[in-house]
């Protein structure tokens, strides 16, 4: 890897080159448990795309009794499959539910679910946090105390405390819970931002761009933004976790997506609710497994990063 | 060492935290889609008895008028009847005995997670980059990452299911009529002297707590380790150790209390994290307490419900802090009051 | 007692890298000053409050609804700043030791989240008081 002919051309340094130049990349690699993070997030982002192109949303959504065996257990696991009378098929990897749907599909569908509405939540959030924090840092004074100190008093309260309240004001369905977490987390991500682009507005050639005459908007985009990249990046990671185990948790009580919706929550809150005292415990067993090692991978890799980043930024982001 | 004072001034904080609570949950209600006289009448009734029910409850009174009523009764705890869940009965009776099961699981999950979290941390913080702190630091992410909604589930599937050893759902077997005293039943069952059933209750409280314990262990050894290793590096601990004071042995004498004082915020945080917590955890066990009241007062639109519950976990909360910033006080003398 | 006796002008910013050179709150405001700042946030809020309510019956809602709704995040922000300050009067002292501990590169202070707060408080009452104002005004004209 050529760095040196990266550095020549400081001026037009990207963000690719700027990460590549960093030691960061290299200590994230070299950290074993970021790396497992990594590919797991990567597994799981494969399975999300290959549900949403090849599982048909029919057969995961509409009851499929008649048509599958009901609440048959893994298949690989029952002597006898009903249907075929074989030996350790894999007709059925992870059982049917009470409505005869196939697990195994419908779990992978969860998993497209949880990827698209996990980054529609931190992604609006990141946007409204980058926006809030810059302002806080931008023009300071009583501007800045207003809003920080908002965004602290949010972060005081228990997320999903909050996040229930604001469900009880807009109502509840899939993308009211989507909008509820995005308010609950834009303070962490406004903390964040601000807390960078302050350092850059510290920094002297900022100074130096204002004396130039440099407008506002261009001095943002300039120098802030690229300097948050890293800690935003971060804060996404260990937030993507956050939001899925979050989205799914409003979708266990009731708040969130719609009845027969493949989602991770509801499929959990059937199951817990109707199938694990009868012994149907792969009705939620499995839900519950992508969600976890989804989240552990989202957890291992944020960490890992935030081990990474220089030990300044480490106190940032939290 | 802690004034009458501060104590006393503490608590006198709780007004403006209620007083504040009270109107945040006035503004819910009102913005709030869908019309409380429609949730009591029902959803048959006719417009013209929706009406007579907007009356009665001072609905077609300007907003400014409904807020003061609302803070005047709020102020005297009155948070009027419940509309629906158990319709006509005031929401201070179901208060008074849902609050003592929520408090009695998260108190002894609470317990768990100090008892198991401070000890994993400290091992970690002395004997880092060891195995056994990778082993512990994993296992802590693990633990924040597992949601209680599938460790809840999984604990009973392993203990209830198929170990059978402790019972999977509900406070204590249906053998028992327990008269309530306080509404905590471990407290209850021994006060009456039947250890029959206090160990039937206990028996039943163990993996609720247990998955509370778990997920505030977690949190407790990852702080804990981090501020161990904070106060190691500290330049004092340096000196002691180089003035021979042992090593392992100075660490934990001069170390610990220091140690523990971010450990003691985050705890008194936490706490607020373990009742929304409350919340999921209820409805995984089958418990009756204010966590799934209010997940059902939300669903249905009981808006008393909603604000007296709202109420009582922003009290629990603040007395749990007031409870922080006493052992606070003890734990680190040079903090004057 | 650090946190429950300490007035505004005991306030002395923890200098530092703090947050962030000439952008700190150096001097702390005059009483005067003070009680500019919060009438003039509280006449932000009346005025926003009082445009709400003629645009939402405008936008064909009725009166009631309009004054009910505005009324009621007044009220959310007022309740919500409430809650803030108290939370940082009784944390305070808690959160600014803990930062100290971690590293004190935060810059949270009880004095500096207590005066948000009663900013922030003022534009809530501001917004009620302009909702009900603008409910009177409206109601009599509809």
């Amino acid at each position: 890897m050529s760095t040196e002919t990266q550095t020549e051309d400081v001026g037009q340094r990207g963000i690719v080159e700027r990460l590549r130049a960093s030691p960061f990349l290299s200590e994230l690699l070299s950290n074993r448990l970021a790396v497992a993070g990594l590919t797991i997030i990567f597994a799981m982002v494969a399975i999300a795309l290959y549900s949403r192109l090849f599982v048909d949303l029919g057969s995961v959504t509409q009851s499929q009794i008649g048509t599958n065996p009901n609440l048959a257990p893994p298949s690989w696991l029952s002597k006898k499959t009903a249907i075929t009378g074989e030996y350790g098929t894999f007709a059925y990897p992870f059982g049917t539910d009470i409505q005869s749907r196939d697990i195994f599909s419908r779990v992978l569908y969860g998993t497209w679910l949880a990827m698209k509405y996990g980054t529609i939540t931190v992604g609006a959030s990141t946007l409204l946090g980058v926006g809030l924090g810059i302002l806080a840092a931008y023009y300071g004074d009583i501007t800045d105390n207003v809003i920080m100190r908002t965004m602290d008093v949010l972060l005081a309260f228990p997320s999903l405390l909050l996040a229930l309240a604001l469900v009880a004001i807009f109502g509840t369905g899939l993308w009211k819970v989507v909008i509820a977490l995005t308010l609950v987390y834009t303070p962490r991500f406004a903390r964040v931002v601000r807390g960078a682009a302050l350092k850059v507005l510290e920094d002297e050639y900022i100074e130096a761009t204002e004396a130039l005459g440099a407008k506002d908007p261009r001095v943002i985009v300039r120098h802030i933004l690229p300097n948050c990249l890293a800690p935003i990046t971060v804060q996404s990671t260990l937030n993507f976790g956050l939001a899925i185990i979050d989205l799914a948790a409003l979708s266990f009580l009731g708040f969130g997506a719609e009845a027969g919706t493949p989602s991770w929550g509801l499929m959990l809150s059937n199951g817990v609710k109707n199938g694990l005292l009868t012994g149907d415990w792969w009705w939620s067993f499995f839900p519950g497994l992508f969600l976890a090692i989804t989240v552990l991978g989202f957890n291992l890799l944020g960490d890992g990063m935030r081990d990474a980043l220089d030990p300044r930024m480490r106190e940032t982001v939290d | 060492m802690i004034s009458k004072r501060f104590v006393i001034k503490r608590l006198l904080l709780l007004v403006p935290v209620l007083f504040g609570v009270a109107t945040f949950v006035f503004a819910i209600l009102h913005l709030a889609p869908g019309d409380p006289a429609r949730v009591i009448a029902g959803q048959r009734a006719s417009e013209e008895f929706v009406r007579q029910v907007r009356t009665e409850l001072g609905l077609n009174d300007p907003i400014w008028v409904q807020y003061g009523r609302f803070l005047l009764e709020a102020v005297q705890l009155e948070f009027g009847n419940s509309y629906q869940i158990q319709k006509g009965t005031p929401v201070k009776q179901i208060l008074r005995y849902k609050l003592p099961v929520t408090l009695e699981m998260a108190l002894y999950g609470q317990f768990l997670g100090i008892l198991f979290g401070i000890p994993v941390g400290l091992l970690g913080a002395i004997k880092q980059d060891a195995i056994s702190d990778h082993v512990t630091r994993i296992g802590a992410l693990a633990g924040i990452s597992v949601p209680i909604y599938w460790s809840g589930p999984l604990l009973i599937l392993l203990f209830a299911q198929v170990l059978g050893w402790f019972p999977a759902s509900g406070r204590i077997a249906s053998t028992f009529d327990i008269n309530p005293i306080t509404g905590v039943i471990t407290f209850d069952t021994l006060v009456r002297g039947n250890f029959a059933a206090f160990e039937s209750a206990a028996m039943h409280l163990f993996l609720p707590a247990a998955v509370i314990g778990i997920y505030s262990m977690a949190l407790i050894s990852r702080m804990m380790r981090s501020s161990m290793l904070e106060v190691i590096r500290q330049d004092y601990m340096r000196t002691a150790r180089a003035k021979g004071q042992g090593s392992k042995i100075t660490i934990l004498k001069h170390g610990f209390r220091n140690a523990l004082i971010p450990v003691v915020t985050v705890i008194g945080i936490q706490f607020g994290t373990l009742l929304g917590g409350a919340v999921l955890t209820e409805t995984v066990f089958g418990i009756a307490g204010i966590g799934t009241l209010l997940v059902s007062a939300i669903q249905v639109g009981d808006y008393p419900v909603v604000q007296g519950t709202v109420l009582m976990f922003a009290g629990l909360f603040t007395l749990v802090n007031l409870l922080v910033d006493v052992t606070y006080s003890y734990l680190d003398p040079r903090i004057e009051q | 007692m650090r946190s429950g006796d300490s007035t505004d002008s005991d306030y002395s910013p923890r200098g530092e890298e703090a947050s962030g050179g000439d952008r700190t709150r150096d001097d702390s405001p005059t009483p005067r000053e003070r009680a500019r700042q919060l009438g003039r946030a509280l006449l932000l809020g009346a005025m926003l409050a009082a445009i709400a309510v003629p645009i939402l019956v405008a936008s064909g809602e009725s009166v009631r609804f309009a004054s009910e709704k505005v009324f009621a995040v007044g009220a959310l922000v007022f309740g919500f700043s409430l809650l803030g300050w108290s939370g940082s009067v009784f944390a305070g002292r808690g959160m600014e030791n803990f930062q100290r501990h971690i590293g004190g590169r935060s810059d949270w202070s009880e004095a500096d989240s207590r005066r948000a707060m009663t900013v922030l408080g003022s534009v809530g009452v501001g917004g009620m008081l302009g909702a009900s104002l603008a409910t009177m005004v409206v109601g009599s004209v509809v």
